[in-house]
């Protein structure tokens, strides 16, 4: 098995005649935590939906294990999809769904298993996730942070490879955020789920990557280790590192 | 080039900044021209004021004159630092006139793509209805019966109540005009005529599209905003197998049941001023009304009734699938739903009068 699980090349992405994603290039290594950081407004999300292939580039390719799916059709891509868990910067949750159910969605779909099971996996999972009393609440009687966690509990119900995260400790309180983190950690020891997730928490970004992807308006300006990325000579990276304001916000406004 | 001065107030703020764009106005600043503020007097300013400024700056990079500054200090001076990247961008949007050829390329572009997605959203909607469940891929009859319940069994009440009140207006209203020659009777004819053809097939699809058709928008248009699309086409499933396929298979379910009670609704509605208003004795006025029921007008109703279905369900998931853009966008795509709808079901309708009038000649014979 190679070493590579994703493989970006070239991604060019637009939004109607706006250019979002400009020959964006990276890999996602089995069994790390990959970070996708950068400014509000950067591509991240587009990022992430191009690599689950929700989205279609205009130009690129993005191989998953050796595949490439912007040349799979339909229900390659379905199949694909099984294979991956997906938690969304505002859930996606299904609202007409308990959480229970929303968690048991892929596992009644593709799990194969006996409704006994399936209830005590659900359990499980969102246990693991500190959210086992919200079983049999509907997504609205919940708080951000909760549906961030119920979402995380649904992307990992079939025990997927990889989980692409996006924003999880936005809207968290501090301890619940570090508390995330560690479970991060935990899933991938555990079941050596591979991680990709976007961020822009600095405490967060320190405490799991293995490497750094940084997009600045589109662009690629930085990839590589934490380490390298707090000692970068990219003026941008150290901003980011040390947390510097721009000098004017608006004058980047794009 | 010429250079423009004005002089600012001591305080610019709400009244005094508007002055001086008006002021500004008049020296009517031609292209590549310089416009200088004096703020050497000026010892205040606030966010209003400020604005003022900004608009100033608007209109100069409007007619490509340019703006500066002098004489500024203390907190002017900071507060204009503050201000600078706005009065700097003032001017984004380049307003390019367009010429009519491009405007109706652009607008045909546009409505050949959402032609084109519509008729991928149809194909798919076939397949997930009937080709996938018979290849043994799914169906999802939890939702189905739920969609009934709601498409269906809670429209029972006011399809009924609308169905009746049509019969009683279009009774009173022939009733108006041929009772006067004795001719009374003839309103039953009239009714279950009208309503067996069209009137409980449009009234039930305009009732169901208002209920049924808007909500399907809002609920798709709702789950793209907030993700929840992505989230299961992310778990591998199908859209239209997930959503839309169980929705039309209840609608078509529902529909033609919907239409038949509009049906004895409305006759019911007639027969109620027929037998009150007019005084046609309720055995002659049923016995006329069995008379004149045809089994091709009602086929006919159930046709439509079954086109009506399909459009409703299809035009909904359409219009919220395609939704941009946060809550306004819901309400937006609702709207254009329910109008589209009632565009269709009148479309709809004129075709079936073409082919049953024209084509296969008035009397049809099933
Ligand atoms: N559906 C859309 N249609 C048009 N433009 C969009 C759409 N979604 C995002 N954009 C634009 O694309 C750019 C990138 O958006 P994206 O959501 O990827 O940003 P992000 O990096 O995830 O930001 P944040 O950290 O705020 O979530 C933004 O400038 C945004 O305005
Ligand atoms: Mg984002």
């Amino acid at each position: 098995m190679s070493d590579t699980l994703v493989e970006v090349s070239d991604l060019v992405a637009h939004y109607g005649d706006t250019l979002v994603l400009d020959r964006v290039s990276c890999e996602v290594r089995r069994g790390e935590i990959f970070l996708i950081i950068g400014g509000s407004g950067c591509g991240k999300t587009t990022l992430l939906k191009h690599m689950t292939g929700l989205l279609s580039p205009t130009s690129g390719a993005i191989r998953f294990s050796g595949r490439d799916i912007t040349q799979m059709d339909e229900d390659q891509l379905a199949e694909m999809q099984r294979e991956i868990g997906i938690a969304f910067q505002s859930s996606g949750l299904i609202n007409s769904l308990t959480v229970g159910d929303n968690v048991a969605l892929p596992l009644r779909e593709y799990g194969q298993a006996s409704e006994r099971l399936i209830d005590a996996m659900v359990r499980l999972k969102l246990s693991l996730v500190g959210m086992a009393s919200a079983q049999h609440l509907m997504p609205s009687e919940l708080s951000g942070g909760m549906r961030k966690r119920a979402g995380l509990a649904r992307a990992i119900a079939l025990d997927p490879p990889i989980v692409f995260f996006d924003e999880p400790s936005a809207g968290l309180d501090p301890i619940m955020a570090s508390g995330l983190d560690d479970l991060i950690l935990d899933l991938r020891k555990l079941l050596g789920i591979t991680f990709v997730i976007v961020t822009h928490e600095l405490d967060s970004i320190r405490k799991v990557a293995d490497r750094i992807l940084m997009l600045d308006r589109g662009n690629v300006i930085f990839i590589g280790t934490l380490s390298e990325a707090e000692t970068s000579s990219v003026e941008r990276t150290r901003q980011f590192f040390e947390r510097r304001a721009d000098e004017f916000i608006t004058q980047r406004n794009v | 080039m010429t250079e423009h001065r004005l002089e600012c107030p001591p305080s610019l703020d709400q009244e005094t900044g508007r002055a001086l764009l008006d002021q500004a106005h008049r020296l009517h600043p031609a292209k590549g021209d310089v416009l200088l503020l004096d703020f050497s007097n000026t010892g205040s300013m606030d966010s209003r004021g400020g604005a003022w400024m900004v608009a100033i700056a608007q209109e100069l990079a409007h007619r490509h004159a340019e703006l500066r500054w002098e004489g500024h200090q203390g907190e002017v001076a900071n507060f204009i630092d503050l201000i600078e990247p706005g009065l700097e961008t003032a001017e984004t949007k380049h307003h390019r006139e367009e010429g009519i050829l491009e405007e109706i390329g652009g607008r045909a572009y546009k409505y050949a793509g959402e032609f084109w997605e519509f008729f991928n959203l149809v194909i798919d909607a076939i397949y997930w209805t009937i080709v996938g469940p018979l290849e043994g891929r799914g169906f999802r009859w939890g939702l189905w019966i739920d969609e009934v319940y709601e498409m269906g069994v809670r429209a029972v009440r006011i399809n009924f109540l609308m169905n009746f009140l049509l019969g009683l207006i279009i009774a009173m209203l022939s009733a108006a005009q041929i009772a006067k020659f004795g001719l009374g009777i003839y309103v039953a004819d009239a009714i279950i005529i009208g309503f067996t053809r069209e009137l409980a097939a449009i009234m039930t699809a305009i009732v169901v599209s208002a209920r049924t058709g808007a909500a399907i928008t809002a609920e798709l248009a709702t789950m793209k905003v907030q993700e929840e699309i992505d989230a299961l086409r992310g778990m591998g499933l199908n859209v239209a197998q997930f959503l839309i396929a169980p929705k039309i298979l209840a609608l078509l379910i529902v529909m033609p049941c919907l239409v038949a009670l509009g049906m004895i609704a409305g006759i019911l509605g007639g027969a109620v001023w027929g037998i009150l208003a007019i005084g046609i004795r309720p055995e002659n006025w049923f016995h006329e009304t069995l008379l004149a029921a045809s089994q091709g007008d009602i086929i006919q109703g159930m046709l439509k009734a079954l086109c009506f279905a399909i459009m409703i369900v299809l035009v909904g998931c359409h219009n919220g699938l395609r939704v941009t853009g946060g809550s306004r966008g819901v309400g937006l795509m609702t709207t254009r739903a329910v109008v589209m709808d009632i565009f269709f079901i009148i479309v709809i309708d004129i075709i079936f009068a073409t082919v049953v009038y024209y084509i296969l000649d008035s009397s049809m014979t099933f």
